[in-house]
């Protein structure tokens, strides 16, 4: 009896010919009706209308002598393009590659048309059914060419917008240094509330791509939560491992509150990070230098997607870039520098060298940005990197979150009014200084 | 079996499924590749503007031309094609002229180039066949509906409320013969009057119908001229305009025309949606003849404007040869299709080569002379048969 059981047990786990033909035949099964249901649609919806096509004008690009509009084809089948039109006028037009179109293809149509700086554009795309797709251009400006002058104009801008803003916000580090618990507390949760707004801020920004520039085949909106929570979910995890790694060779840096150890532990996460270490308080938090440095990484990545959405700004001719916007997105960004260095204000003393390299690190991504949003703009990619900076700016929120709720120790972190406003005040800056942009 | 095992089949499954789908999607796409590897030329229609080369297709409706199988008519052979009917004598001595309309609704035919677009139509095209004949003939046109919605044919001139072909309607695969006296003489349009009204009229359903004055109009090169639009995306705005059914036809088939003869338009705005349609001759002025009911001309000018269903009559004679434009002076129109040339030929035929490269090399148009072989010849015919 014992034995029968055991091998029973046994078996439940090991896999027989019969498991495996119960795991492939639904496989099997599905691609033949993939097969069939490809190869026959007229037998088995012979009545159906025929599905209406999409195309989704993505980018038009205004040079010498011509407006070449990007299309792609994202309807639900195959799409023959008949005819190009500006401003609702028909014109003789080229197809790059072809003017078959297959599902998700995309061309270049190049429109040879003598075009005037400033005013606005419709390019109108006709497909074999007559039917009309449209995507207007606010004001035509020349499509940016990857010169000398004009990569180092993109660089300039970047520097303006990224690095220089980000790079002031670190001089206010001794400052922070050098503030009560109150006040710092103050800080923290200003920063807290910075990047909740950047982190909301990037979300609507990339939805407005999806929502406008995006076709519906792309399912970007459903893209973007997906893209921002897994980037969150994983960051998360990276930062617990760093964490665990790094307790393992370091001793902790921080003096924790007397009153703190006896302090009951809510978070179950946390606990179990607990039982598993030696040492219950070394390891139950990020360090602060960690944190400002996943700050840098999120905001870095913010100021990619930033920079991209300039650059592509001035490609799609949307913006005519004055000074005032660059003084706007400039104070905007300063904030962000001080986001870097509140977390590591009380801890040991940080390298000059070790705070540039961060700066570096969330305001450089703004050239980058730039450059590709300037020269090979994708809605699809400005879609995914602001996803991501939003995903990695709530992870950095977290941190913070539960840096302070710690250090607090039993006050909380919303019974404590220099948190609150601080946060409601981080947020009103950022409101306050978008306004300019 | 070990687990390692399983993972391995499993890939192989889902391997196998997109390699199927892969195929198949690859086998589809490769319908594109069918037109590569040429080189054209595209945008050299107008002066200053930039030639472009390219690999891939071009899209130009002011110089392609549809293949005839699928077009929706041919215009040069509407231009000057008068249906006169099947002519017999009654006993009492009046002319009687039968004809046989075949209405349809389920075929879809190129309207532009590159566009399909499902077409309504008496006899196959759009716009329908001329009718003519002369005043005091009888006049019995028997439809055929062989579509699958109700049809009529609504004339306008003067005749029996039994005849107006507004309320009864013929029943699909039903026929109807209406019978009516050619009166007064002049140029007039039918079509089908069935509701919804704009959509059997925008779909197609209409063509030209002339009555002669008993005495005849003096000789001249004739042509009939019906100015319509397409909306292919039913947004109840135009897509394509066009004079005789393919926008820019004539651009890319100029109409020969003899110097200092005369030369005699039936037009008629059937535009569907535009408030007005208008038709400006290039270089010259015309004689118009408002509706075609009198013998005088009401206007001498260059530029007519119609509501829908209005029409008239015009007659002018070049006085220098060479290549003219003809077009609806609300640009719009002209520039969603509704343009054509006259080509204006001296009598000898080497003069006529020498205006043509002249023509050619000033515009830097691209038309080969093949172009201008395709066209028809005049085939001059007389105000009466």
């Amino acid at each position: 009896m014992m034995e029968r059981e055991e091998t029973n047990i046994a078996n439940t786990y090991r896999i027989s010919k019969r498991t495996i033909l119960f795991g492939v035949v639904p496989i099997i099964v599905i691609g033949a009706m993939i097969i069939l249901l490809l190869n026959s649609p007229g037998i088995l919806f012979q009545n159906s209308v025929k599905p209406l096509p999409k195309i989704s004008i993505e980018k038009v690009e205004f040079s010498d002598g011509g407006i070449v509009a990007f299309i792609r084809n994202t309807g639900p089948s195959n799409t023959t393009i008949a005819q190009a039109d500006v401003n609702d006028r028909i014109h003789p037009a080229a197809i790059e590659p072809s003017r078959i179109l297959t599902r998700l293809a995309d061309a270049k149509v190049i429109i040879p048309f003598v075009w005037n700086i400033g005013e606005p554009y419709k390019i109108g795309i006709t497909t074999d059914d007559g039917t009309r797709f449209e995507k207007t251009v606010d004001s035509a400006a020349p499509a940016p060419r990857p010169t000398v002058g004009q990569v180092s104009t993109f660089a300039i801008i970047g520097t303006y917008v990224g690095v220089i803003p980000v790079m002031m916000g670190l001089i206010w580090y001794p400052f922070i240094r050098r503030l009560s618990p109150n006040k710092y507390n103050f800080f923290l949760s200003l920063t807290a509330g910075l990047l909740v707004f950047l982190g909301i801020d990037a979300l609507l920004e990339s939805n407005e791509i999806a929502v406008n520039t995006l076709a519906p085949a792309f399912n970007a909106q459903i893209l973007i939560i997906m893209v921002a929570i897994v980037s969150l979910i994983t960051l998360l995890y990276v930062s617990q491992r760093l964490i665990q790694r790094a307790s393992k060779r370091s001793k902790p840096e921080i003096e924790y509150k007397s009153g703190y150890s006896s302090h009951s532990e809510p978070d179950s996460e946390l606990s179990d990070i607990r039982s598993s270490s030696t040492s219950s308080q070394q390891q139950l938090l990020i360090k602060p230098i960690a944190i400002s440095m996943m700050i840098a990484i999120g905001i870095g990545l913010h100021n990619f997607g930033e920079g991209l959405a300039i650059g592509a700004a001035v490609l799609l001719g949307e913006v005519a870039l004055s000074s005032f916007l660059i003084l706007g997105f400039t104070l905007h960004n300063t904030t962000e520098g001080l986001a870097i260095v509140a977390p590591m204000a009380k801890s040991r003393r940080i390298p000059v060298t070790k705070l540039m390299i961060m700066g570096l690190i969330a305001g450089g991504p703004t050239i980058i940005g730039a450059w590709i949003g300037g020269f090979l703009y994708s809605p699809i990619a400005t879609v995914i990197f602001l996803s991501i900076g939003a995903g990695a700016i709530f992870q950095v929120v977290y941190s913070i979150a539960a840096w302070m709720y710690h250090t607090n120790g039993s006050r909380g972190l919303l019974n404590n009014h220099w948190i609150i406003m601080g946060f409601a005040f981080g947020m009103l800056i950022m409101y306050l200084t978008g306004l300019l942009v | 079996m070990s687990y390692p095992r399983i993972v391995v089949l499993f890939g192989i499954a889902i391997s196998i499924i997109f390699f199927a789908i892969s195929t198949m999607l690859y086998s589809r796409s490769s319908l594109s590749d069918q037109n590569s590897s040429k080189l054209d030329t595209v945008g050299g229609h107008t002066p200053g503007y930039p030639i472009l080369k390219t690999t891939g297709d071009i899209l130009d409706p002011t110089s392609s031309v549809i293949n005839p199988k699928n077009a929706v008519v041919d215009p040069m052979k509407y231009l000057r094609e008068f249906n006169y009917g099947r002519v017999s004598t009654s006993s009492n001595g009046t002319v009687i002229r039968d004809f046989t309309l075949i209405a349809s609704d389920q075929q879809t035919k190129e309207v532009s180039p590159g566009v399909f677009y499902n077409v309504w139509t008496f006899n196959g095209t759009i716009p329908g066949p001329t009718i003519r004949a002369t005043e005091g003939d009888l006049i019995r046109i028997t439809l055929i509906n062989q579509g699958t919605k109700f049809h009529s044919i609504h004339f306008h001139g003067i005749h029996p409320s039994e005849m107006d072909g507004v309320f009864e309607g013929i029943a699909p695969g039903g026929r109807f013969t209406y019978q009516f006296t050619a009166e007064p003489f002049g140029v007039f349009l039918y079509h089908c009057h069935m509701q919804p009204l704009e959509e059997h009229i925008t779909h197609g359903l209409y063509g030209v119908y002339i009555v002669d004055p008993k005495q005849g109009r003096p000789q001249a090169d004739e042509m009939v001229m019906l100015m319509n639009g397409y909306d292919t995306d039913f947004d109840t705005e135009n897509n394509f305009y066009t004079v005789n059914g393919i926008p820019f036809y004539y651009m890319h088939h100029p109409i020969q025309i003899e110097k200092n003869r005369l030369i005699r338009i039936y037009l008629v705005n059937m535009l569907e949606f535009d408030p007005l349609n208008n038709f400006h001759l290039h270089a010259n002025l015309f004689n118009f003849y408002k509706t075609g009911t009198k013998l005088i001309p009401d206007e001498y000018t260059d530029i007519v404007t119609m509501n829908q269903a209005e029409r008239g009559i015009l007659e002018f004679s070049y006085k220098y040869p060479g290549m003219y434009m003809f077009h609806a002076h609300k640009t719009e129109f002209a520039e969603k299709g509704w343009t054509g040339l006259f080509f204006v030929k001296d009598n000898t035929s080497e003069s006529v080569n020498q205006n043509l490269n002249v023509t050619s090399t000033m515009n830097n148009t691209s038309y080969s002379k093949s172009n201008f072989s395709n066209a028809t010849n005049i085939v001059p015919t007389g105000g009466l048969k």
